[in-house]
């Protein structure tokens, strides 16, 4: 029996060397390298297919968070306002605005709009959509929140509408470019149902969505009504949901999908060497940091917090372990948002420094930290792993919590259970840096179980007090700069996502926030 | 026989009974869906207080139970969280996925393990039993994932024979189930080898030999009849575990499956989905069990139900 199992042993070796050296090139004959260099696709036609990772489940803009759905949906519905693929806010479905006072925000509407239905695109339409967002059906849902500071939508005329805040709000137009403020069909969806718009949305985009099976396709096709002349240039586009990275890539390298969303740091390398696909790389405004419980000793005293800075080295753990593809950040926001400070630079690595703070503050030799993490992703335990080296290094012990992502998002960190660090990935959607500092730092936010600074709240209420650009410039900077001495976090890196094409997809871009623009692609 | 498939009845709803007390307290112990639902946005307590509010979330946990077992009895398992859609609809669009995936697992650990489960025991010590012996070690060894995307690699990426994922046509079974059915088969052949041998070595076989009839007509009709209940029963079992532990393999190959659907929803907290999909299992599960224990009087007439002591 013992040799029976030494030889299977060497034999399930052996089929895993092979199989190795196959998959990471290393070792392939002539004919696989030919067959890399000739494209797989040659008769798809005017037609995109892209693979994601996954699908909302509900394309109803009000009950949705997910950046799967602004994905496939951006193609789908448009909103008062855009953002282009360079993040540049301006009038989408409107034609123009106007602040006539600091709670009256009024639109002057296009004419000649009409829904993928028939349906006409009017004053009407947008109030019905608000009404709907503020309403019964809005408040069941997660986006309602977003737009708390719209009192009412009133109809002018058939194509002026005016917004009554009941505060000033700095960051509603850039609410209004997406997600819960996209405009919906009224007609439609009071005839149709809640339910079938779930399932069968229509707006006023580029595209319509024609077919939708749950988790495996959505197929848009070509609004030929489109209102921007010209557009969009494509027949249609298909999303396949292919949720494991590996299988993307063989359906990318097989010419079954053009593009490919998420690939993996540890793929750039296959997509770099293959003759037909191209790399493509953008900020996003995701950010990711470790985060101190600040009640908890001895991460309450903001030397030790410091030390803890500076004693990590973080372009090295981005350079060896996210093979680069990232940005080191100095607060905890991108450099993307609004608010960003660009005079801040990141806590140096300076371990002798990380030491003398830690002996001022009276920390004994080994003291443990705990630090949670989740479970789910590869990459940041190896972060974790450099970081508890580089504590051990200025003498802290680093216990790693391996756990559940939704138990630590959605329990331990909104309770305070999740040790002296966690991990925390921000999204910022709103390419502000209002959100995020507020629900990061303001006292008693879901996420923020115990930070609280005077000044810091004073500068947060004056941010939001005023719709004055320079005036909240200002104010951001002030705050970066408080932040960054007291140190409520070690920030880690803003995140890079990497896309795989196909090269006869021409002017693709990809987006910095997952939302595809998709109307000025074309085929060769 | 008929008061027997009764009284499995009754305790089949004791089990699912049993299951759904687990199952819907279980999961409320392990975070708020309704900070999942925002935790990729930006949102106040007091919107998160609200939405908690409207999905009911806020009502006592045995009001909470009651209101989900009084739709239990009309087989209604409530809406999901995340996509408004019935939990009914939502499991019943995939059944058919999963089905085909582990009656196709099924057929390819077969297909493998019998023949190499009855040549390994016919010619035991041979170097055919050796071969079959390694081949079910490794079927046992293999983590799913990774013969998967094995597969994938050779008969997608480099031969471009089959489909790397999808659920459209029968090509797209062929890989996920040769997955799932290599791993299977391993244990099966060993199990197909081991009673086959446990038969062979009764008298009655040496009985039938004697009396002159070919060695493998004795091997199929008699040897391998009565081996088949242990497999039987394996097979029933690894049925039932199928079904809900494809999720790997449906996650390779994009299958989209019941699997799948739990586990998403166990990662949104979508309670009414995860409850719903584990009564599903758990009632195909207690079915599949009840279909086995019968099937047995037809495999082998010395057995008799409601008689057992």
């Amino acid at each position: 029996m013992l040799n029976g199992r030494t030889v299977s042993l060497l034999l399930i070796l052996i089929l895993v060397l092979a199989a190795c050296s196959g998959g990471g090139g290393g070792e392939q004959s002539q004919g696989d390298t030919q067959k890399n260099e000739s494209n797989p696709v040659t008769d798809r036609g005017n037609e995109v297919v892209i693979g994601v990772t996954a699908e909302p489940q509900n394309w109803d803009p009000i009950d949705t968070f997910l950046l799967d759905w602004s994905t496939v949906a951006n193609s789908v519905f448009e909103g008062l306002m855009e953002r282009t693929l360079d993040l540049e806010l301006k009038p989408g479905l409107a034609e123009s605005y106007e602040y006539l006072d600091d709670k009256t925000l009024e639109f002057k509407l296009r004419e000649g709009i009409e829904f993928h239905n028939g349906e006409p695109f009017n004053a009407e339409a947008v109030k019905f959509s608000f009404d709907r967002l503020l309403g019964e059906e809005g408040q069941k849902g997660p986006q309602y929140s977003n737009y708390t500071s719209i009192d009412s939508v009133e109809v002018i005329d058939d194509y002026t509408v005016q917004f009554k805040l009941n505060t000033p709000d700095p960051v509603l137009l850039t609410k209004l470019a997406g997600y819960g403020a996209v405009i919906v069909p009224p007609g439609y969806v009071q005839e149709e149902g809640d339910e079938n718009f779930n399932n069968n949305p229509v707006g006023t985009g580029p595209f319509k969505m024609t077919e939708y099976k749950r988790d495996q396709t959505i197929v848009l096709e070509k609004n030929d009504k489109y209102w921007q002349e010209g557009l969009p240039k494509l027949d249609k586009v298909t999303f396949k949901v292919i949720p494991e990275a590996s299988t993307r890539l063989a359906e990318l390298q097989t010419g079954k999908i053009d593009i490919m969303k998420r690939v993996e740091v540890a793929q750039a390398d296959s997509v770099k060497d293959s003759g037909f696909l191209e790399l493509m790389e953008v900020g996003t405004p995701t950010v990711y940091a470790l985060r101190f419980d600040t009640s908890k000793k001895p991460v309450d005293d903001v030397r030790v917090r410091q030390a803890i800075n500076y004693a990590i080295d973080k372009q090295a753990i981005l350079d060896e372990i996210m093979g680069g593809y990232g940005t080191l950040i100095s607060t905890f926001q991108s450099e993307l948002s609004f608010g960003n400070n660009p005079d801040l630079e990141p806590y140096p690595y300076d371990p002798e420094k990380a030491k003398q703070l830690l002996k001022e503050a009276g920390v004994a030799e080994g003291t443990a930290l705990d630090v949670y993490i989740p479970g789910d992703d590869g990459n940041f335990k190896e972060i974790a792993q450099a970081v508890a080296f580089y504590l051990e290094e200025a003498g802290l012990k680093m216990n790693i919590n391996s756990v559940d992502q939704t138990t630590l998002i959605s329990d331990l960190i909104p309770n305070a259970n999740a040790g002296h660090m966690y991990r925390m990935g921000w999204g910022g959607w709103t390419l502000d840096f209002d959100n995020t500092a507020y629900l990061m730092y303001h006292e008693g936010e879901q996420w923020n179980p115990s930070f609280k600074d005077e000044k810091v709240e004073e500068l947060l209420a004056a941010e939001r007090n005023t719709v004055d650009e320079n005036e909240r410039e200002a104010i951001f900077k002030e705050l970066t700069e408080v932040l960054y001495e007291l140190a409520p976090e070690v920030n880690l890196y803003q995140a890079v996502d990497l896309y795989a094409v196909n090269n006869r997809v021409k002017n693709f871009q990809p987006p910095h926030e997952d939302r595809m623009r998709l109307e000025e692609v074309t085929v060769e | 026989m008929f008061a027997y498939i009764v009284r499995r009845m009754l305790h089949m709803l004791l089990v699912v009974f049993v299951i759904s007390l687990i199952i819907f307290f279980s999961i409320r112990l392990t975070g708020d869906p309704v900070s999942v639902m925002f935790s990729a946005g930006e949102a106040s307590k007091e919107a998160i207080e609200a939405v908690r509010a409207n999905l009911g979330l806020d009502k006592p946990l045995p009001v909470q139970y009651a209101i989900f077992m009084k739709g239990l009895l009309t087989f209604d398992f409530g809406e999901s969280f995340r996509s408004g859609m019935p939990v009914t609809t939502l499991i019943l669009e995939r059944a058919w996925a999963t089905l085909s995936l582990a009656l196709g697992g099924i057929v390819v650990a077969i297909l493998i393990a019998f023949p190499v489960g009855i040549l390994s025991a016919v010619k035991r010590g041979s170097g055919v039993d050796f071969f079959g012996r390694i081949f079910s070690l490794i079927g046992i060894s293999f983590p799913n994932f990774w013969l998967g995307i094995m597969l994938i690699l050779v008969f997608a990426v480099y031969l471009q024979w089959l489909p790397a994922s999808g659920f459209d046509s029968f090509q797209h079974l062929i890989l996920p189930s040769v997955t799932l059915g290599m791993i299977l088969s391993g244990i099966l052949a060993r199990l197909v080898r081991s009673s086959m041998l446990e038969v062979l070595n009764q008298q009655y076989i040496s009985t039938a030999k004697s009396k002159g009839i070919s060695e493998w007509s004795v091997i199929m009709k008699h040897a391998f009849r009565n081996a088949l209940l242990p497999t039987v029963t394996f097979l029933g079992l690894q049925f039932g575990s199928l079904l809900g532990g494809t999720v790997i393999v449906e996650q390779v190959f994009s299958w989209p499956g019941i699997g799948t659907l739990i586990i998403d929803a166990i990662n949104q907290r979508d309670y009414p989905v995860i409850q719903g999909g584990v009564i599903f299992l758990a009632i195909i599960m207690v079915v599949v069990n009840l279909l086995v224990d019968l099937s047995y009087t037809f495999i082998d007439p010395r057995i008799k139900t409601g008689k057992e002591a």
